[in-house]
């Protein structure tokens, strides 16, 4: 590396040079704002608006303030619920999306094609066109009041995932068909040929649904805030942190808002770095080629 | 270890691929009839017939070979026995059951395919063992059977490996192995050295020759390789636009071609073909007339062609590049210009060019002694009367066998 570097002509440093300050100048913008977040989460002055653009002195009160003051907004609470319908998401999402894909790249039946049509087109439409609807079907199904909130987000946010087939069914199709086909062979139902060979080979994809799913429902808030309404106890923390952004709660609650930001992408890069290791190589010595 | 026998099984593919507007492509077919197509395959109302009327038994513990040009329906055929293929018409039996609706997994078949299809995650242990663990063998019987079929392939030291740290041939043998560990009925086999470089394919032909006498069990093998076919089967099913053209020992059908496309097909450089005729000589005798040169036939050709009571007509006359000899006696020479000459050390390959004909003749160099054969020598050549074969123009039968 060294040697190559010094072989450079003076006009390719110049160009070097260059496209490093700009991707360093993108850098900077890009990670500022998550920077400030960090930081105003520290931010030791209550309030919105300050002089300065970094704190002028820092403490660990908002974090303190965000799991203890459980009078006025329930930060704690909301995490549960949240992380509770975003884990249940997660599995059954995935399991739909997984499911879906599989079928459509690997079985051949009637309506299949019209079928792949129909999700392209209804996948164009935003989700929330339809919020109010599922609004008051849940709510002629009971499932809008109290604890019952719950079950019904968890329902809205992974009925419709099996739309989303599409990454993981370009996926599946790369997986040579003869591998399927030697496991039926060798003895495998169409269930393990899935479970043991499809999914052992798909590991990348299966992580990013799995991740996407629980993403998804985690940071949501429109149909949590529709479906919600003023269940204070059901609120997820995407409402919540909206809340504190509220004109009754912003002086006490904004530097705890930034707290929350911060608390609320710990969960999202634990599963991030927990996954990444499962990203092995793919279908290298399966077939020729 | 098992009879495999198809009675007139057929296997049609709707021609309505796309689900959503078949009416429509219905009508653009029935517009457009002479679109070029690659295979006379038949179409039919229900759609287009990839294999039609297959009549096969094949024996127990016998070495069948299908073969034919892409898209014959070999691999169908195959896939059909393997249950990978719904049959549309026919039956099939493997030993006395007849399997038409049996699932792959329980028809006790195996298959090799052309691309391995090792699975990539398991390591060459784990891909062997897989047929076995899914139907629950107990681990001393699999540890046993793993470490057998390993040692027959001699994969024993890459056990441990994962498929993709092998090389081609490595990755075969491993295939292999995962098809012979449940020592199944049947063995089907899908063009497996296709996939492989000149060296090891005649490499690993040598061991299938090797692995059959090792193990009992029958075996279907499918490829486009002549010369595989010829070397490696006890029969040869030799099939063209999903209709079988002849079944028969390899002897069989490089002798006897049942027409003009399994003569050119069987054997290495093709069998030249001439236009001429089918004459009555003095003596009553059968006698081929090409060019100027007219041949009688051997008393066993004279003989089923008499017992066909055969007319005189236009003929194609086949002839082997082996079977062509240089000079001859006079009124059996047809003369041409050497166009290329190759030399392949104990023998020439000519490519003379004989009035708008251009054939092949083997010349084994010993015969030849100081004499130059370059191109644009003038030569004169002769049939070995054994060795001709009379096809119809039109059908292109062997007027010997219709």
């Amino acid at each position: 590396m060294e040697l190559e570097k010094n072989k450079l002509s003076p006009r390719k440093r110049a160009v070097n040079f260059l496209v490093h300050l700009l991707l360093a100048v993108l850098a900077v913008i890009w990670v500022l704002p998550i920077i400030w977040i960090v930081l105003t989460s520290f931010r030791a002055e209550k309030g919105a608006y300050t002089n300065t653009f970094l704190p002028q002195a820092y403490t660990l009160d908002n974090y303190i303030k965000l799991f203890t003051d459980r009078n006025v907004l329930n930060f704690p609470k909301m995490f549960w619920n949240t992380f509770i319908i975003a884990v249940i998401c997660c599995i059954v999402s995935t399991f739909f999306v997984l499911s879906v894909a599989y079928s459509l790249s690997r079985m051949r039946f009637g309506f299949r094609k019209t079928y792949m049509n129909i999700a392209m087109i209804l996948g164009l439409f935003p989700g929330f066109m339809a919020m109010v609807a599922q609004y008051f079907i849940l709510k002629s199904m009971g499932l809008t009041e109290g604890s019952a909130v719950r079950l019904g987000l968890i329902i809205v946010y992974s009925a419709c995932t099996g739309l989303g087939f599409q990454i993981a069914k370009g996926f599946f199709d790369t997986i040579p068909k003869s591998i399927d086909e030697a496991a039926v062979i060798d003895g495998a139902t169409q269930w393990q040929v899935f479970t043991q060979i499809t999914m052992p080979l798909s590991k990348p994809i299966v992580i990013y649904t799995v991740m996407t799913s629980f993403i998804a429902p985690w940071v949501d808030f429109v149909f949590a805030k529709v479906i919600c309404r003023a269940n204070a106890d059901q609120f997820t923390v995407a409402i919540g942190l909206w809340n504190m952004l509220q004109k009754e709660y912003l002086y006490q609650w904004y530097t705890c808002f930034a707290a929350g930001a911060v608390i609320i992408s710990i969960p999202i890069a634990i599963l991030f770095i927990y996954m990444q290791r499962f990203y092995v190589e793919g279908m290298s010595g399966a077939v020729k080629g | 270890m098992a009879t495999v026998t198809l009675k007139h099984v057929q296997k049609i593919y709707p021609s309505t691929e796309n689900e959503t507007k078949p009416k429509r492509r219905r009508k653009r077919d029935a517009d457009e009839p002479a679109e070029p197509k690659k295979n006379q395959l038949k179409v039919t109302e229900e759609g287009v017939v990839a294999v039609d009327d297959f009549n096969l038994e094949i024996k127990d513990k016998e070495f069948v070979v299908l073969v034919g040009p892409s898209g014959c329906g070999k691999s169908t055929t195959l896939r059909m026995i393997a249950g990978l293929e719904d049959i549309t018409r026919g039956e099939l039996y493997i030993g006395d059951r007849l399997v038409n609706d049996v699932s792959p997994r329980d028809r006790d078949i195996a298959m090799v395919f052309q691309n391995y299809a090792l699975y990539p995650h398991m390591s060459v242990r784990q891909n062997l063992e897989y047929p076995l663990k899914l139907r629950k063998t107990p681990k001393e019987e699999m540890d046993r059977r793993v470490e057998e079929a390993a040692e027959i392939l001699g994969i024993t030291q890459y056990l441990n490996r994962k498929p993709r740290n092998l090389s081609g041939g490595q990755r075969q043998r491993v295939a292999i192995g995962r098809a012979i560990v449940r020592e199944p009925q049947v063995l089907l086999m899908d063009e497996p050295l296709s996939n492989l470089d000149a060296k090891l394919r005649n490499q690993m032909r040598a061991e299938i020759i090797k692995l059959r006498s090792r193990i009992n069990t029958t075996f279907v093998y499918v490829t486009h390789d002549q010369t595989e076919a010829m070397t490696l089967g006890d029969r040869i099913v030799i099939m063209k636009d999903g209709e079988v053209q002849q079944i028969g020992t390899p002897q069989d059908v490089f002798n006897k071609p049942v027409n003009t496309f399994v003569a050119t097909f069987i054997g290495t450089p093709q069998m030249n073909m001439f236009s001429g005729k089918l004459v009555k000589n003095e003596a009553g005798k059968y006698a081929v007339r090409v060019k100027d040169a007219e041949i009688e036939l051997s008393e066993d050709k004279q003989k089923n062609l008499a017992d066909r009571n055969t007319a005189e007509q236009d003929v194609t006359v086949g002839i082997r590049p082996e079977h062509i000899t240089l000079d001859g006696a006079e009124g059996t020479v047809v003369t041409g210009t050497v166009d290329v000459s190759e030399m392949m050390g104990s023998s020439i390959h000519l490519h003379v060019a004989s009035e708008g004909t251009d054939c092949i003749i083997i010349v084994p160099t010993l015969d030849l002694g100081e004499r130059d054969l370059s191109a644009g020598t003038e030569v004169g050549f002769t049939f070995a009367p054994n060795a001709i074969h009379v096809f119809d123009t039109e059908t292109g039968n062997n007027l010997e066998y219709v």
